[in-house]
């Protein structure tokens, strides 16, 4: 399967360190995400996953669970 | 599955250089550059983690480039003549063809970038300078003198004759227009003030 296929785009709102700090905890965690990073610099603070188990629902509803907003971006 | 797209990434490539020559970085950002490219915002970040690693990417990427044309046909065990003019012939080349590559560079000056990209070419040219100013020396074609005064004399006079052809003009808003013949010209008096 390629790799491309893990990746998975979101727009949050994800904004200050201290937002960064919370899902820190939640998405160092979670053990089906490989790695993840958000984009503070762009006004979407799009978060990235590379996960080969995890849908991208899973990461809303994980993001929504934390009380944060998480749509995914398509290409 | 989705897979690689090579078309999508080069014109994310060649809309991030142009859009930094043009603008700096400042001013740049992922949004606009996918808007520029024709993508997606999602599809620049399936390739790149986020603005910095695109920019790396893109700096190194570019900076190999240059060196390697730079080095093209250039040996270390060659006569100082010979590969300095080399190197004048490659960079011209370069810098003629190149104005956006140029102006991004010049961008990138004082930058994080800069410095992370300055680390990925320093090892090719190091390898591939090597022993040329050391073998010029131990030959007695030149004198000993400290890098930052043989690079100001070596090639600063070529990239005045280069800005004042960017610029279609030199001293006095006179016109002015690069030629190999110039360049030879100027080589010369390089030559006479470097060789023993």
């Amino acid at each position: 399967m390629n790799s491309l296929d893990h990746i998975l785009i979101f727009k949050t709102n994800i904004s200050t360190p201290r937002d960064i700090t919370f899902v820190k905890d939640v998405l160092d965690k979670h053990e089906l995400i490989d790695e993840w990073n958000v984009d503070q610099a762009d006004v979407d603070c799009v978060l990235r996953v590379i996960s080969r188990h995890l849908k991208p629902a899973d990461i809303i509803d994980l993001l929504s669970e934390c009380n944060y907003d998480c749509a995914e971006l398509t290409d | 599955m989705r897979p690689r797209d090579e078309n999508k990434i080069r014109a994310i490539k060649e809309k991030a250089i142009e859009m930094v020559a043009n603008e700096g970085l400042d001013n740049f950002g992922i949004n606009r550059l996918a808007k520029a490219a024709g993508v997606s915002p999602a599809t620049i970040y399936i390739y790149y983690k986020d603005k910095d690693d695109l920019l790396t990417s893109i700096s190194q990427e570019e900076g190999l480039k240059m060196t390697q044309t730079t080095l093209d046909g250039f040996d270390p065990t060659m006569s100082f003549r010979e590969g300095l003019w080399i190197q004048w012939k490659n960079r011209s080349k370069y810098m003629l063809n190149n104005h956006i590559g140029t102006a991004f560079f010049e961008q990138l000056r004082s930058s994080a970038y800069k410095e992370k990209m300055v680390k990925t070419i320093s090892a090719e040219f190091q390898k591939a300078m090597g022993s040329f100013m050391e073998n010029a020396v131990k030959n007695g074609e030149v004198n000993k003198m400290p890098l930052e005064v043989y690079w100001s004399i070596a090639f600063s006079p070529l990239y005045s004759l280069i800005r004042f052809h960017n610029e279609g003009q030199s001293l006095g808003g006179k016109k002015f227009s690069f030629s190999q013949k110039l360049m030879k010209e100027t080589f010369e008096y390089v030559m006479k003030a470097l060789s023993k």
